[in-house]
């Protein structure tokens, strides 16, 4: 995959400044895997600065792992300042996580990539990205590239059509041969910024309702347990969905409550900072709510 | 040589899933795993590595172990484990290999882990040899190669219109009596090997490298899930926990099961109070490489890596053994 140049040459240059100036201590962004692919890299010094990349590979929502700076690296220190590369879709799950007060905006410098979209191996645009008219992160210090002139194809909803149009029988039985390929390796729980419980409830050694078993009932559960604790917060980078060894359809099921929840709430994560409204807001009687 | 073609290879196994569990690489939604089968329409003889390794055959991935039981003042303890024979079928030299270095282990220390070594004595493996090597195979570089049969009872090599068939032990000499073979001339054609050179560095060299900062690298970008141990052949490690199970109504009994575990996942290593030895993503996978090349190989003898690929291929965030590997040897 081809590096974009110029924006790299850019982001090189602002990392190395944050670096050198001592406003941040590591720099979170993109590296070429010696594959040829994009991967997540973390840049501590000011003179390694040239790993970095921007490609249409770059993936990757790095805002998990600021979750992992949000303690000090050693006891009786303060948590570290660090910048972290973002899109615009990753940009939605920074204000997630703020309004969760799990970050401090202080603490973290974001450098906005104005994003033409996302390709696969083929260089075929990613479903996600095609549909997307999102160019701009939401959230940055500094932006990078110009917000280029792309048209998104209308979201139609036509993945989650074919599923809705089925009885309840029949797509019960469409997710139960999808959860069935489940390995539950938990990839999708790992990579998602929005899902960061210290100890995952589908994991507890005394779980109630699930044990550990590798078994259908249990990956019943866990996706659709998972997608409804992401409902109002997932931000749709679709990371889960790549990540999974098994090629779960995993976005068709935050896609379904992300629309819900912006039908019925107005409200799409992560383009404010605002927390979901189904956690906080009750309907009158009668209302849809 | 002895060749077989297509159609009585199928014949062949049509006869043998009437009397044995047949597990084949099938295609389950577009991707091509293990999986037991019920007839030879369902089974790929052209198929590349599948997904994941055919380990589940011997060690299931959630398995009942044991019953337990009040059956009035005594408390009734019953293994169940299937008597049936079972036939791996297609299954690649990598993943034979795999399950040698699991046996060095499970049944090659005592007491021999019992579920494990039933499963391995009911089962044959009936090889299909790799022609050429995939998108990160490096078997040849830890002790195998894309034709090996060292761990098989069966191997096939593809040949025009048919497969070359070689009985590798007693036992594969007796699963193939049913299987119509004639003698043919000529010797299958070797495999393409074009394995990228990876040192393996010994075992007492890992040691002073614990507290590298190379572990920091590849790690810091870890993300903790288990893909990597659990498509790999030889990672075993496993978590036992009980649960009640209504047999009728008002009856219960306990049925303890045996289900896989990943030295990857966050609390794998936490210990009762909560103190976490392995408390960051670094320390964790540093372990896994440890095991693979440092400790698996000096407390019960072979390599944990057979050279697969597959967790190189399924990492979603690009740590690759064989870096992990040219790194340690200081290339």
């Amino acid at each position: 995959m081809a590096i974009n140049e110029s924006l790299t040459q850019r982001l090189r240059e602002t990392a190395r400044q944050l670096l050198e100036n001592g406003e941040v201590t590591c720099v979170i962004g993109y590296e070429a895997s010696p594959r040829g692919v994009a991967r997540p890299a973390f840049i501590y010094d000011s003179t390694e600065t040239d790993r970095l990349i921007w490609d249409a590979t770059c993936v990757h929502n790095l805002v998990t792992y600021l979750h992992d700076k949000k303690k000090p690296p050693r006891r009786g220190e303060a948590p570290p300042h660090v910048a972290v590369v973002v899109k615009p879709c990753d940009s939605r799950a920074l204000n997630v996580l703020l309004a969760e007060r799990q970050i401090e905006r202080e603490r973290v410098f974001v450098i906005g990539l104005a994003c033409e979209g996302l390709q696969d191996g083929a260089g075929e645009p990613l479903a996600r990205c095609a549909r997307c008219d999102e160019r701009v992160p939401v959230l940055h210090d500094v932006l990078l590239g110009e917000p280029p002139q792309v048209t998104a194809v209308e979201d139609d909803f036509g993945d989650l059509a074919a599923v809705e149009g089925l009885d309840p029988a029949g797509r019960l039985s469409f997710w139960l041969r999808e959860f069935d390929r489940c390995i539950r390796c938990y990839a999708c729980r790992q990579v998602c910024p929005g899902c960061y419980c210290t100890t995952c409830m589908f994991e507890r050694d005394d779980g109630l309702w699930v044990d550990i078993g590798i078994e259908l009932p249990a990956k019943h559960l866990f996706h659709l347990g998972r997608a409804f604790h992401l409902a109002g917060r997932c931000v749709e980078c679709g990371e889960c969905e790549r990540v999974c060894p098994m090629g779960l359809p995993l976005s068709l099921l935050n896609r379904c409550l992300a629309r819900e929840v912006e039908a019925l709430f107005g409200h799409r994560a992560g383009c404010a900072e605002a927390l979901s409204p189904l956690l906080f807001e009750l309907g009158e009687e009668g209302s849809p709510i | 040589m002895r060749f077989a073609t297509v159609p009585a290879l199928r014949a062949w196994l049509d006869k043998l899933v009437q009397r044995a569990d047949l597990v084949a690489p099938r295609d389950v939604d577009g991707r091509v795993l293990y999986r037991p089968v019920s007839s030879s329409d369902e089974v790929l003889l052209d198929y590349q590595r599948p997904e994941l390794s055919a380990k589940e055959a011997v060690l299931p991935s959630t398995e009942v172990i044991l019953h337990v039981e009040q059956r009035g003042q005594e408390v009734a303890l019953e293994e169940v484990l299937p008597d049936r024979q079972q036939v791996v079928f297609g299954i690649r030299p990598c993943d034979a290999h795999g399950m040698a270095v699991i046996d060095a282990l499970f049944v090659g220390q005592d007491p021999a882990d019992r579920a494990y070594q039933h499963h391995r004595e009911r089962t044959v493996l009936v090889g299909m040899a790799c022609q050429r090597m995939w998108e990160g195979c490096f078997c040849t570089l830890v002790g195998g190669a894309p034709d090996d049969a060292s761990h098989l009872d069966v191997l096939l090599r593809q040949v025009q219109d048919g497969y070359a068939v070689e009985a590798v032990t007693e036992k594969g000499e007796a699963i193939l009596k049913g299987l119509t073979t004639r003698k043919r001339q000529g010797d299958p054609p070797p495999p393409v090997v074009d394995a990228e050179p990876v040192p393996v560095t010994p075992a007492e060299q890992w040691r002073p490298l614990f507290e590298d900062r190379l572990w920091a690298r590849h790690g810091e970008r870890c993300l903790s899930c288990r893909i990597c141990t659990y498509v790999c052949p030889a990672c075993r490690c496993f978590d036992v926990t009980d649960r009640v199970v209504e047999v009728r109504p008002g009856v219960t009994r306990i049925e303890r099961i045996r289900v896989w575990d990943a030295c990857t996942s966050t609390n794998y290593r936490r210990a009762a109070g909560g103190h976490n030895p392995r408390p960051t993503r670094s320390a964790r996978l540093r372990n896994r490489f440890y095991c693979k090349f440092c400790y698996y190989p000096e407390d019960f003898g072979p390599l944990g890596c057979v050279g697969c690929g597959r967790c190189i291929v399924a990492c979603p965030v690009g740590i690759d053994i064989t870096e992990v590997m040219r790194d340690v040897a200081g290339q």
